[in-house]
């Protein structure tokens, strides 16, 4: 049994910049108290997640969706177990698998095939199994003797193609994506879709962020619309997708006829 | 903009477990860390590996450096302090290896955590990991290194007692520990405050010249205690002391078992503390 609840999270983000970023700075700022205080420890704070509570259980497949800037990134790596909240509380369980960038773990001048065993390491699989999915991963990626190159030399969708491989290589209970898996050619996105369906099926959860409305509507049967760092609508996919666009153009009233059909 | 909820959302709220401690949550980051030793253990050895790919002598190359580096230092400063080859090298060579170990963790603990940054953006792992790695990567490099020692101590041959030499276990033990708290709260405040990083090289580099590796502390006579205290001399001395079969200076010990308790305590708060705010400051 997987699930993800968040309750009330807030996510703040001091921006370090400029002297903010100096221990010179600080100490000399606590020891005068005047002027020079606030003017060397300007720190902004930044909400990127407000108030936010969500339930995700087994076999939720859910799309992200929301303007640039909206918390979309913020909110999965909160998933992910990467940000711990400010306020508020994440209670997760089932192993996390994320895919929030496609390098991680990554040697740019090991080859494929060595990677293969590297981004399996800090995903927590031992190289001695991850040597026996190798062939399994290989075939899956379809990049042949390109696996013995460096992966320096690789194109931006053979990235996505190996990420993606290794990454789902042992069917996560919560498959974490962002949004550059969406840059895969159409082949590859659908041999994806397939292998997701298959585990998801299996009890699992998948949270996927895009900005492609009918990737979203095709994965996925749950919606989140953030805006600002704050749900704004939660709900069925088809729901939260018309309220996405009317987010984006307010003045149509409803959405034309022949979406209205297909949503 | 209001909520706006699209469909029955209030009937998959759950009951929340009660939030653990922020020190219990530092504890449980550490032993994590620990139970993914085959994880740390296989990076450290890439990375040694890697720092020397393409290199004929691989990681033997750093050996050799030493080795050069003990070598043109020995024959030098022996005639320089007025002393026999046979008495400096050994020492030159036993205590250089030691200040490289240590002082290699000090500069490196300031990268603890902002030179894996984009592991931490992108993983959750046990901040600890990053810590193990980095000390037990310093040990393999140290271990290079200590092929040196015997070479050098059977071309200078001392009376080695060899009873003594049990002491380099907890004096190992005491400076690994040591390496992890500093690698753990070096690597916090520098993720903080970048400004850390170079400020520390310099200190550590006039330090070395502080620090009785190239001198004996007996050099300064009546004032050898100026230099006992340095708890670099102390870590350094515990180890020396044994190899060269010299005694160990009165305080030594004292000062690294209080170094490494009061450090470890201190590290710890702050970890427990700070622990949630790492992979905002990377």
């Amino acid at each position: 049994m997987s699930f993800l609840h968040l309750r009330n999270v807030c996510v703040d983000f001091p921006i370090y910049q400029g002297s903010s970023r100096s221990l010179k700075k600080a100490l000399l700022a606590t020891s005068t108290h005047g002027n020079l205080g606030r003017d060397a420890l300007d720190r902004i704070n930044i909400r990127a997640l407000n108030d936010v509570s969500i339930d995700i259980v087994n076999g939720d497949r859910v799309g992200l969706l929301g303007l640039n800037g909206a918390g979309k990134t913020t909110l999965l790596k909160v998933l992910a177990g990467v940000y711990e909240p400010t306020e508020g509380r994440l209670v997760a369980s089932g192993n996390v698998s994320s895919l929030l960038d496609t390098q991680v773990g990554l040697n740019a001048d090991a080859t494929g095939h060595e990677n293969i065993i590297l981004r399996g390491m800090y995903m927590g699989i031992h190289p001695r199994e991850m040597r026996e999915r190798a062939g399994e991963v290989a075939t899956f990626t379809e990049l042949g003797h390109y696996l013995d190159m460096p992966v320096r030399t690789y194109s931006a969708g053979m990235m996505i193609r190996l990420a993606f491989a290794i990454s789902t290589c042992v069917p996560p209970d919560i498959l974490i994506m962002d949004e550059w898996l969406t840059a895969g050619d159409a082949q590859f996105l659908e041999k994806a879709q397939r292998r997701i369906e298959n585990f998801v099926r299996g009890s699992s959860i998948l949270t996927l962020a895009s900005h492609s409305t009918e990737l979203v509507e095709r994965w996925c049967n749950r919606g989140i619309l953030l805006h600002h760092g704050r749900v704004l609508s939660i709900g069925s996919i088809k729901e939260v997708i018309s309220a996405y666009r009317r987010l984006i153009d307010p003045d149509a009233q409803q959405a034309p006829p022949q979406m209205a059909a297909v949503g | 903009m209001h909520l706006e909820t699209v469909s029955g959302e209030t009937g998959r709220i759950a009951e929340l477990p009660e939030p653990s401690s922020r020190a219990a949550l530092a504890a449980t980051d550490l032993l994590e860390g620990i139970r993914k030793s085959w994880l740390w253990t296989t990076l450290a050895q890439q990375d040694v590996k890697l720092r020397y790919r393409g290199s004929i002598l691989g990681p033997f190359w750093q050996t050799l450096t030493t080795a050069v580096m003990i070598g043109g230092m020995g024959l030098i400063y022996a005639e320089l302090f007025h002393t026999e080859l046979y008495d400096y090298l050994p020492m030159l060579a036993v205590g250089l290896i030691f200040w490289m170990f240590v002082a290699g963790m000090i500069t490196e603990g300031c990268g603890t955590f902002v030179g894996v940054q984009c592991i931490i953006q992108q993983v959750r792992l046990p901040f600890s990991l990053h810590a193990y790695r980095l000390v037990y990567r310093n040990l393999l490099l140290l271990a290079h290194n200590f092929v040196i020692i015997p070479i050098v101590l059977l071309i200078f041959p001392h009376p080695i007692s060899w009873f003594r030499l049990i002491e380099l276990v907890p004096g190992l033990i005491l400076i690994i520990v040591t390496g992890l708290w500093v690698s753990v709260l070096l690597g916090m405040i520098s993720a903080r405050f970048r400004d850390v990083p170079p400020i520390v090289a310099s200190i550590v580099q006039v330090v070395f010249f502080m620090t009785p590796v190239m001198w004996p502390s007996e050099a300064l006579g009546r004032n050898a205690w100026w230099a006992q205290l340095n708890p670099l001399f102390a870590a350094i001395d515990v180890l020396r002391g044994p190899l060269l079969g010299q005694p160990t200076a009165s305080y030594s010990w004292i000062i690294l078992v209080t170094m490494t308790v009061v450090g470890c305590f201190a590290a710890f708060a702050f970890f427990a503390r700070f622990r949630s705010r790492i992979a905002f400051w990377v």
